[in-house]
């Protein structure tokens, strides 16, 4: 009984994506039949000073317009070919009125996707692979059918659910593939014809040239292609963009044949969609960094430079920078951040475990405290820092540093370690300690061993922070040899010029080691950086 | 029980003895210092005087940038606080689903948040100049935009750009807090839930935000104390330029320290801050304290 009503239903929905498909097919051809793109060309242009509409010059200069006009219609060109006219009027310093006329012929031609498939040209091929994918999407998800139309789609299995599979597949490619031939058009083809035009060597420059006269001209410019599509732009019809809901529709059609429902399907992709997009937005500052370092100088502040990556490698910069006392910046950074780990980790180990395992009073008020200090980014107290600093003689100093980040960062080392022993039970540590272990051991012995992950986070996460600060270090420190590596690269950008490829050759070196450690530690840090304050 | 025998009375403070003092020295110090400085008279030179009372204060808050720079800040640590929750939460609530690529996604959103500060600026800086800069290379390659854009019009238009960086690195920090609770969150609240008919957005207020409302505080409490303390975007990418026009209390009061030599007005300045901050993360963490005893 139920499961021919299954049936039933798979039957009726397999019967409405169908339908679908086909309805979207022959809507797509439709759409493909008419233009989807306008070329505008300007054939002809004449501008004439001191003349007014109407006057023998006027007169002359239309006539001259309409015999080129003629010239090229009955050269069979094609299109639509009308003269343009603009006239502006001004009144001069001595108080006459001048007048300019410019009289353009233009020549405008609309290509619709029929007319693309047979070109050669670069968006033709986009085309031709648009119409292949559709076209077998559909091919493929009609032989899928052969289990038959009331199979749920559940039970399908081997050759009929690749099938079906492979055709959602193709028609997601066929609607991608539409704004592909619309950037092909406005971008790949224009900049081809940019470069003819502009006279650089390319190679079958000829031969594209027969191509696009044939396609554009009826073959009637000939020779005079290449002046003619000096001025070409060509433009995206509104027929093109309806093709994409009109895809849409088939991707969902062949959705439904193979998944039985479209709304989950759709719901992941724009999950997909969002992870991706929100992905490369992310990533989008650490590409400009790295193209950037290995570019020459030339090419980081070129205003034309329209390239997405370098056009010459300059790995070169990466030994230019050593030679700038980078190496040294690095060893510092390396120096500093260690120190100022193991002062944290040295202080804050002992307190998180009182803090976490031991009753006494005035717990709560050193809590307090400790949460107090965060309250105070060292910037705030850059004064009194640096003060304290000239008063202990620290000042410029990498020790005197290295005391500052490990001050700054016990809050959170003890706010991380705490959370982490109090997450580990303290049976082993009681009953070592009835068999007369004393406090000190079972911290070493039992409790550390056992908190190693959290203590290791913490530890990264210190160092992280102490390599990545830059603030103090700018103000105390003032000798090139000592600063840090974040210091260290603001060298590279003084007041009247930056030296960009240096300084993100620099950032790059300084950026990679702590991303990786940062990888490592990310799944238990923002457990810690929470439960540490919520569990108490 | 969960605490070990102590022998001695005086044995926890022992354990507590090294962080205290380091803590004192160089973050009880200076704050001592500040105030001191604060209500004292300080040459040029920055050769510490008498007690002078509220000069200090008088001559920071007449200045007429100081209205700017206040307003400025605000604008700073609300945006990019406010939006860099929202955006976070989105974002966290996303990579809690189940789905390929998940924990590649996660690696990912950590990048920003592990570089520096200071390199992270001074990137955005380059991306968003008129003249060279990758973003209108980018648009142009792609077709988006016809002719290069100047992203950086005006020092309104700058700053917008700098609290977008403010978020933008503001982002992973509360996505892992927020992503923290939602994995403690058990997934019987969500079944029942849907039992009784709940659609998404009842779940979302009624089951999701009580329950990741104490995460949310620490990670709000502390983007609070940081985004008011952020100092190299700004620094970076403007200097606050032109006249401390897009400086925050903090660029300012660094300015003014080691600029213009003027360390009386700045050290008044620290203190303010610091007041504000108190009171700011103080009354957040009562209110979210009685809401979440309201909702328990």
């Amino acid at each position: 009984m139920i499961r021919g009503k299954l049936s039933a239903q798979s039957a009726q929905k397999n019967r409405l994506a169908l339908i679908l498909a086909a309805v979207a097919l022959v809507l797509a051809a439709v759409l493909l039949s008419l233009p989807v793109v306008q070329f505008t060309t300007s054939i002809y242009t004449k501008r004439s000073a001191n003349t007014f509409v109407g006057d023998e010059k006027y007169i002359a200069a239309m006539a001259e317009a309409e015999a080129v006009l003629e010239q090229y219609a009955d050269a069979g060109i094609g299109g639509s070919l009308k003269i343009d006219e603009s006239v502006t009027e001004r009144v001069n310093s001595k108080g006459e009125t001048t007048s300019l006329v410019v009289l353009s012929v233009q020549h405008s031609v609309r290509r619709s996707g029929w007319d693309f498939l047979r070109s050669s040209l670069t968006p033709g091929r986009m085309m031709q692979a648009l119409v292949l994918c559709a076209a077998l999407a559909a091919v493929l998800a009609a032989l899928g059918l052969r289990g038959g139309l009331d199979l749920p789609h559940r039970d399908l299995t081997g050759v009929p659910r690749g099938l079906r599979l492979a055709a959602c597949w193709l028609s997601l490619a066929a609607v991608l593939l539409v704004p592909v031939f619309a950037m092909s058009v406005t971008k790949t083809f224009s900049r081809q014809v940019q470069l003819i035009v502009s006279g650089q060597e390319v190679a079958g420059a000829q031969l594209l040239l027969e191509r696009i006269d044939h396609f554009l001209y009826n073959g009637a410019a000939g020779g005079q292609t290449a002046a003619l599509v000096a001025g070409l732009r060509s433009g995206v019809t509104a027929q093109l963009w309806l093709l994409l809901p009109v895809l849409a529709v088939l991707l969902c059609a062949v959705i439904l044949l193979y998944k039985g429902a479209i709304a989950p399907v759709i719901a992941r992709g724009a999950l997909y969609a969002f992870v991706i997009a929100a992905s490369l937005l992310i990533l989008y500052p650490f590409y400009v960094m790295f193209i950037t370092a290995f570019r020459s100088n030339a090419e980081t502040t070129d205003m034309y430079f329209l390239h997405m990556l370098p056009t010459k490698w300059v790995w070169s910069n990466l030994i230019d920078i050593m030679d700038r006392g980078v190496l040294r910046y690095l060893m510092n950074s390396i120096v500093l951040s260690f120190g100022a780990t193991a002062i944290a980790m040295l202080c804050g180990i002992p307190a998180a475990y009182a803090m976490a395992r031991m009753k006494f009073k005035g717990k709560n008020v050193f809590l307090g405290f400790v949460i107090m200090s965060q309250m105070f980014s060292p910037v705030v107290l850059l004064v009194g820092i640096s003060q304290l600093m000239n008063t202990l003689h620290l000042n410029d100093t990498i020790v005197g540093l290295m005391l500052i980040n490990a001050a700054f960062n016990q809050a959170f080392a003890i706010w991380l370690l705490r959370g982490t022993f109090i997450s580990i039970s303290p049976e082993m540590e009681q009953a070592a300690q009835i068999d007369g272990c004393t406090t000190v051991s079972a911290l070493l012995r039992i409790l550390l061993p056992m908190a190693a992950p959290g203590i290791v986070t913490t530890l990264i996460f210190v160092f992280i922070n102490s390599w990545n600060e830059y603030t103090i270090s700018t103000v105390l420190i003032s000798t090139p040899s000592n600063k840090p590596i974040t210091v260290g690269i603001t060298q590279f950008s003084s007041f009247n010029m930056i030296e960009w490829q240096y300084l993100f050759a620099a950032a790059l070196l300084a950026t990679i080691p702590v991303v990786i450690l940062f990888m490592c530690i990310e799944k238990h840090l923002a457990a810690g950086l929470t439960s540490g304050g919520v569990k108490g | 029980m969960n605490t070990i025998l102590v022998r001695h009375k005086w044995e926890p403070y022992l354990w507590l003895l090294p962080s205290i003092l380091i803590m004192t020295i160089f973050v009880v110090f200076p704050i001592g210092i500040v105030f001191k400085l604060a209500f004292s008279e300080i040459s040029k030179a920055g050769i510490v005087g008498g007690f002078v009372g509220l000069s200090n204060f008088k001559d920071a808050v007449s200045d007429p940038v100081f209205g700017t720079v206040m307003m400025n800040t605000i604008v700073w640590v609300i945006s990019v606080v406010g939006l860099s929750t929202l955006f976070g939460f989105i974002m966290a609530m996303v990579l809690n689903q189940e789905f390929k690529g998940r924990k590649l996604a996660r690696s990912i959103v950590v990048f920003p948040w592990a570089t520096s500060l200071v390199i992270q600026a001074s990137i955005w800086n380059y991306i968003i100049k008129f003249e060279y800069g990758n973003l209108n290379n980018v648009l142009l390659n792609l077709g988006i935009i016809k002719q290069a854009v100047n992203w950086r019009a005006s020092y309104q238009i700058e700053f917008i750009w700098e609290c977008g960086v403010g978020i933008f690195v503001t982002i992973p920090f509360v996505t892992f807090c927020v992503l923290s609770g939602l994995q403690s969150i058990d997934a019987a609240y969500y079944e029942a839930a849907t039992v009784d008919g709940a659609n998404f957005w009842q779940k979302l207020f009624h089951v999701t935000i009580p329950l990741v409302r104490p995460s949310l505080t620490v990670s709000t409490v502390l983007n609070i104390i940081y985004v008011f303390n952020s100092f190299p975007i700004v620094y970076t990418i403007t200097k606050g330029a032109p006249a401390h026009k897009t400086d925050t209390l903090i660029t300012y009061l660094y300015m003014l320290a080691f600029y213009d030599q003027r360390k009386g007005p700045a050290t008044a300045l620290s203190v303010i801050g610091f007041v504000i901050l108190c009171l700011v993360a103080g009354v957040y963490m009562m209110v979210s304290v009685r809401k979440e005893r309201e909702d328990a």
